[in-house]
């Protein structure tokens, strides 16, 4: 009841306020809630879920897309359990547990909707397998800590064999499957991961070269990174698609996800060379006096001892450029056809049995609820991060 | 006793550190030039085999359709459409920009606040807002709101007889007469305060009595601003409903409606991020000086904290408005017409694409270049001198 | 900081020098263009149809949600009458109507797609315009479907003609022809409308749906379409009388490969003819055992018999002596790709019927 009075009625305006807006508060949930249980016609989602979430990919081919994600969840858990620290003091199993359950609770209820929208046997399989994949790499990683011939292999033997098997099967995907038959949520990753790893060392290079004292190799790369942070990503994915074949020899002619790529790609380059500038301007002076007192050149300064504690001060601002990479994903949807989220969710409306009943209230819901997990589990991901790394305390 | 060195022997021309970064730099700015006069070659060969015009011809043509919200004709050239898409861009911009700085600073300042119920709202607005793609905003605006709230032309709202409200725009009353003189008796109404509010800060320091500018200050603005219409035979005139159409006063296009919410919800869910980090980056100190001295919460934070708090936000809200101009582009998809609607609906009618996207590309930069050089110089007129 | 404002004036300066020098800026490859087309057609870079031939598939440019036309299925399956006639073309080269790759494409830019080799051929109920011939680097072949632009109001408006619509908001689609000829009409009839222009359909209907738009302006065979799928029934809407403009619905391939533009042409006419000579997908094994007549034995690559000994007509085209059998076999004819999307839509033959039924349809003959 204290606690009722400090917050929510501490004065008459307070009063007044916390009535208001907590009128409107159960006005709208009440209103979400009825939409999803009562009104809501889900059926269009469920007929078309494949289509939403891989587009038009060969269905005999499916099993390469969930085998995928199955080694990389193997990956990712392998990796970061094998490479926690046995010695600082882990706490216990049940606060572990909860642990877990902030930081993945989303994606599994996500994922387990998704189950239930489809409502067929394959798929409840399938998340078994991923999730049984997850525990296996646990298992693997806790053995590399523990058992003790994988204990001696060292880190840079370990890692790459772990790699091995999602690096294959991602690539037996993308050669099997021609890129022009993905679609849905996977294409909205695919670019996005591909232009940010693309766009990674150009960003890099154009950092340096904006803080480079050679004149004319900063002007071109200010110039660069100006242009580009001028100009609207629609505008310039709109330029793409009827530009881009006219640069290159006519043998080369791109694709509509080459096109989407290489805009994104050379789009990211000039936000993160900013970011990476940033970080390069707060690393303190002594750092760089202190290498130069070393006897360190200039080169061997920047690669040494300057960029590696930039990268690492602005991996949270970094994963926030993925983030909104991953959102304007969907303009390529728009301006290149290309099949996306967004794209299907928005043709599947015409379909004979759904055409002019509304349900576009019932795809565009859906379609934000994919992209609003997506990214809050990214950025909050980010932020606990940034809290390890303990970037601007120290 | 060491010998002193010989006079110092130049490096041999491979090692000398100037040549090498001359070297360096023209072996760069060669291949740069190489690589675009290949791209350029590729484009000669390409566009020569499609006959497709790569000029600015293309712009005498006849625009051959019209828009909502200005007289231009479908026989006025191209260009001239072009212009009315610039207007319009900016429009948008503008209005949009003030807008968000408004209700991003609000939002920013409720999710601080002590109320839980507020702060509760204020943080799940944010975040929701926050992670969903513009474009999925932006088509649920314009379905949601404009076509399904908002009622057809023959149920209108008319709140007070003054407004028109329906799915087709809103209509607001509007005056009569030159609108150029009007904004003189603005600029004019405004300077008046502005010195009367001077005025009255300077008789306070001598006195010592509040100088309660406002109270003088508005009823002066308002004052001015009557005399003027009054002087100057200005009339209102009502809008009302007429067939299917609104006639007499204003019509607000409800595709300019949409985006205009659209972008101001989207950007200041950011704008709320920035200026709450800003408020908590002002240092505690100031917070407390400000209770020792007796302000209230509202003093505090209108004649302390905000001041402060802007100057530390302002690179990266300058950064914010930049993305709400940029982001304007989007309005394409809602048939707002603006400058990218109008690249789009010239490049169908028959114009060629590459030039016709490449002049709205320009553009486009041009208001970006102006609008960083205008916060760069707000930015330094703030910026603390240090001592 | 400095750099912010040089660039800013170069930019500006651009921009002014670009925009002010419209006219007095030329390119002197768009006057060249005419010339090196001619050599470039017989200097050919790759043949279509061997590029076809290799990857086995025909890249068929569509669209994916217009009722009748080209609707995406759940399975990643296209069905309409622009989809039968890109399957037939799979069937007439490569002997499989199935080999047939479709690929969306926005309205707004369907010519780039073929220009940069995307797709092979467009048949995307795409309009026949000189502007478009000359312009858009692309041949247009026999029409599918002559169609005209017309205008859609609900019932109830009160709308009988479209002289009555003054001061209306009349929607269309981006990127159409629709555009500039409802602008045409518009000052033609002397009225004042207000034109929004959207990408999608869904879009349209939408605000159509709401009342935001008094008209829905569009060719009539879309129109008929999405009004066969109304959801408040097909009679809250009409589609008023007049019809203002000319739209031929034309597949299109890219200039300057003749082999693949016949290849396409013949294929279309072979539907046509097949429907004239009266041969079905049901009936075409029968007729091709037992018929005597020797035009339809040509027709079909039949060998003819005769003195000399016993021959296929091969006119030359690049095509497999029985693309036409294949072609009626696997798809069907044209009467029959019409009834099977169009004539549930309501849309009556009209002037699309034989020239033997007071049609326009006339195929030359295959000899």
């Amino acid at each position: 009841m204290i606690w009722m009075k400090r917050n929510l009625f501490r004065s008459v305006g307070d009063s007044l306020l916390t009535v208001v807006f907590g009128s409107v508060a159960v006005y709208v949930l009440w209103g979400v809630l009825q939409f999803v249980f009562v009104t809501g016609r889900w059926d269009i989602i469920q007929v078309n879920l494949k289509l939403l979430l891989v587009g038009r990919f060969p269905e005999e081919l499916l099993w390469l897309v969930s085998g995928s994600i199955m080694a990389l969840a193997f990956w990712v858990s392998a990796a970061a359990t094998s490479s926690q620290s046995t010695k600082e003091a882990r706490p216990g199993f049940g606060r572990r547990i909860w642990e877990a359950f902030q930081r993945f609770g989303l994606l599994a209820a996500t994922g387990l909707l998704l189950i239930a929208v489809s409502g067929d046997r394959a798929s409840l399989v399938m998340g078994a397998m991923i999730l049984g994949s997850i525990i296996l790499g646990q298992l693997v990683g806790f053995a590399r800590r523990t058992l003790s011939p994988l204990n001696a292999l060292p880190g840079w033997i370990w890692h790459p064999l772990l790699a091995v098997a999602p690096i294959v099967l991602v690539a037996l995907t993308l050669s099997q499957a021609s890129l022009d038959l993905w679609g849905g949520f996977l294409i909205n990753f695919y670019i996005a991961i591909i232009s940010i790893v693309l766009s990674f060392p150009f960003g890099i290079l154009l950092a340096l070269g904006r803080k480079s004292t050679l004149p004319i190799v900063r002007l071109i790369s200010t110039t660069y990174i100006e242009l580009i942070r001028g100009a609207p990503l629609f505008v310039l994915l709109l330029l793409a698609g009827v530009a881009l074949e006219f640069f290159v020899p006519s043998s080369m002619a791109p694709g509509q996800i080459a096109r989407a790529v290489t805009v994104f790609t050379l789009f990211t380059a000039a936000y993160v060379a900013e970011i990476v500038r940033g970080g390069l301007q707060s690393i303190p002076a002594g750092q760089t006096e202190a290498g130069k007192a070393l006897g360190l050149n200039t080169t061997k300064i920047t690669t040494l001892v300057t960029l590696p504690q930039a990268l690492r001060n602005v991996i949270p601002a970094q994963i926030g450029q993925f983030i909104s990479l991953f959102k304007d994903t969907t303009l390529a949807g728009v301006a290149l056809n290309v099949l996306d989220l967004l794209n299907v969710g928005t043709a599947i409306t015409a379909q004979d049995d759904f055409l002019g009943q509304g349900l576009i209230y019932e795809t565009l819901a859906f379609v934000a609820l994919l992209f609003w997990v997506g990214s809050y589990v990214m950025s909050r991901e980010s932020q606990r991060i940034e809290k390890k790394l303990g970037v601007g305390q120290r | 006793m060491s010998s002193l060195p010989s006079a110092p022997t130049k490096p041999p021309l491979w090692r000398d550190i100037r040549v090498l970064r001359w070297a360096f730099q023209l072996l760069v700015l060669a291949l740069v030039i190489a690589f675009v006069y290949w791209l350029y070659g590729n484009y000669q060969t390409n566009v020569a085999r499609s006959s497709i015009p790569t000029d600015l011809r293309f712009l005498d043509n006849p625009a051959n359709f019209t828009m909502p919200g200005n007289d231009l004709d479908q026989s006025q050239p191209v260009r001239d459409a072009f212009v009315q898409g610039f207007y319009n861009t900016l429009r948008v911009s503008i209005v949009g920009i003030l807008l968000t700085t408004v209700l991003g600073t609000l939002v920013g300042i409720a999710r601080l606040s002590k109320n839980f119920m507020v702060r509760t709202f204020a943080t799940a607005y944010v975040e929701l807002i926050r992670n969903i793609p513009l474009l999925l905003l932006l088509t649920f605006m314009n379905l949601a709101v404009i076509l399904q709230t908002f009622p057809r032309i023959e149920n209108a709202w008319l709140p007070l007889n003054l407004f028109v409200i329906s799915n087709r725009g809103i209509a607001i009353p509007w005056f009569t007469g030159s609108g150029g003189i009007l904004l003189a008796v603005l600029a004019s109404a405004l300077v008046l305060t502005w010195i009367v509010v001077k005025i009255r800060g300077r008789v306070s320091d001598i006195n010592g009595k509040p100088a309660r500018g406002l109270t003088w200050g508005l009823p002066t603005f308002i004052v001015v601003m009557v005399a003027g219409w009054i002087v100057l035979g200005y009339d209102w005139v009502l809008p009302f409903v007429d067939d299917r159409a609104t006639s007499g006063g204003l019509r607000l296009d409800p595709s300019f409606f949409a985006l205009l919410v659209t972008l101001v919800v989207y950007t200041s869910s950011h704008v709320a991020e920035i200026v709450r980090g800003s408020i908590q980056a002002v240092v505690k100190g100031q917070s407390e000086a400000a209770d020792a001295l007796a302000l209230s919460g509202g003093q505090k934070m209108r004649l302390v904290i905000l001041p402060q708090a802007f100057r530390i936000a302002m690179p990266a809200l300058g950064n914010q408005f930049l993305n709400l101009i940029k982001n304007s582009s989007l309005g394409a998809t809602i048939s707002y017409f603006e400058l990218t609607q109008i690249a789009q609906i010239t490049v169908g009618n028959g114009s060629p694409a590459v030039p016709a996207f490449t002049l709205t590309l320009l553009v486009y930069l041009m208001i970006s270049l102006v609008t960083s050089v205008i916060v760069n110089i707000v930015n330094r007129r703030l910026a603390l001198v240090e001592r | 900081m400095k750099k912010n404002v040089a660039i800013m004036a170069a930019l500006a300066a651009v921009t002014l020098v670009v925009s002010g020098c419209a006219a007095t800026a030329d390119d002197t490859s768009a006057e060249t263009a005419p010339a090196t087309t001619e050599t470039v057609e017989t200097v050919a870079v790759s043949s279509v149809l061997d590029s076809v031939m290799e990857a086995g598939v025909v890249k068929c440019g569509t669209r994916d949600a217009l009722p009748g036309f080209a609707v995406l299925q759940e399975d990643g399956t296209h069905v309409g009458f622009d989809s039968d006639f890109c399957k037939a073309i799979a069937a007439a080269v490569l002997g499989d109507a199935a080999a047939v790759d479709m690929v969306d494409l926005e309205t707004a830019d369907r010519f780039t797609a073929l220009q940069n080799g995307s797709v092979d051929v467009l048949v995307r109920n795409t309009t026949w315009t000189a502007s478009r011939d000359g312009g858009e680097a692309a041949t247009f072949l026999q029409p599918t479907f002559y169609d005209g632009q017309g205008m859609m109001v609900t019932a109830d408006s009160g709308y009988g003609s479209v002289s009555d619509m003054d001061g209306a908001i009349i929607c269309v689609a981006k990127g159409t022809t629709t555009e500039g000829n409802a602008a045409l009409e518009s000052s033609r009839l002397g009225l004042d409308w207000e034109v929004r222009s959207y990408d999608e359909t869904e879009l349209i209907l939408q605000a159509f749906l709401a009342g935001q738009c008094d008209g829905w302006s569009s060719d009539v065979s879309q129109l008929t379409g999405l009004r066969s799928a109304y959801p408040d029934g097909a009679e809250a809407l009409t589609i008023l009388p007049e019809v203002f403009s000319k739209e031929p619905l034309a597949p299109a391939v890219l200039d300057g490969d003749t082999q693949w533009a016949q290849i396409v042409n013949w294929t279309i006419l072979a539907t046509i003819q097949a429907e004239e000579f009266g041969i079905t997908s049901a009936n075409v094994d029968s007729i091709a055992a037992s018929t005597e007549d020797v035009s339809i034995q040509r027709f079909l690559g039949l060998e003819l018999v005769s003195d000399d000994g016993s021959a296929v007509l091969d006119p030359g085209l690049g095509l497999p002596s029985d693309f036409a059998y294949q072609v009626v076999k696997q798809v069907g004819n044209y009467g029959e790709i019409f009834e099977r999307h169009l004539t549930p839509l309501g849309l009556e033959r009209g002037v699309n019927a034989l020239w033997t039924n007071g049609g326009v349809l006339y195929a030359p003959p295959y000899r």
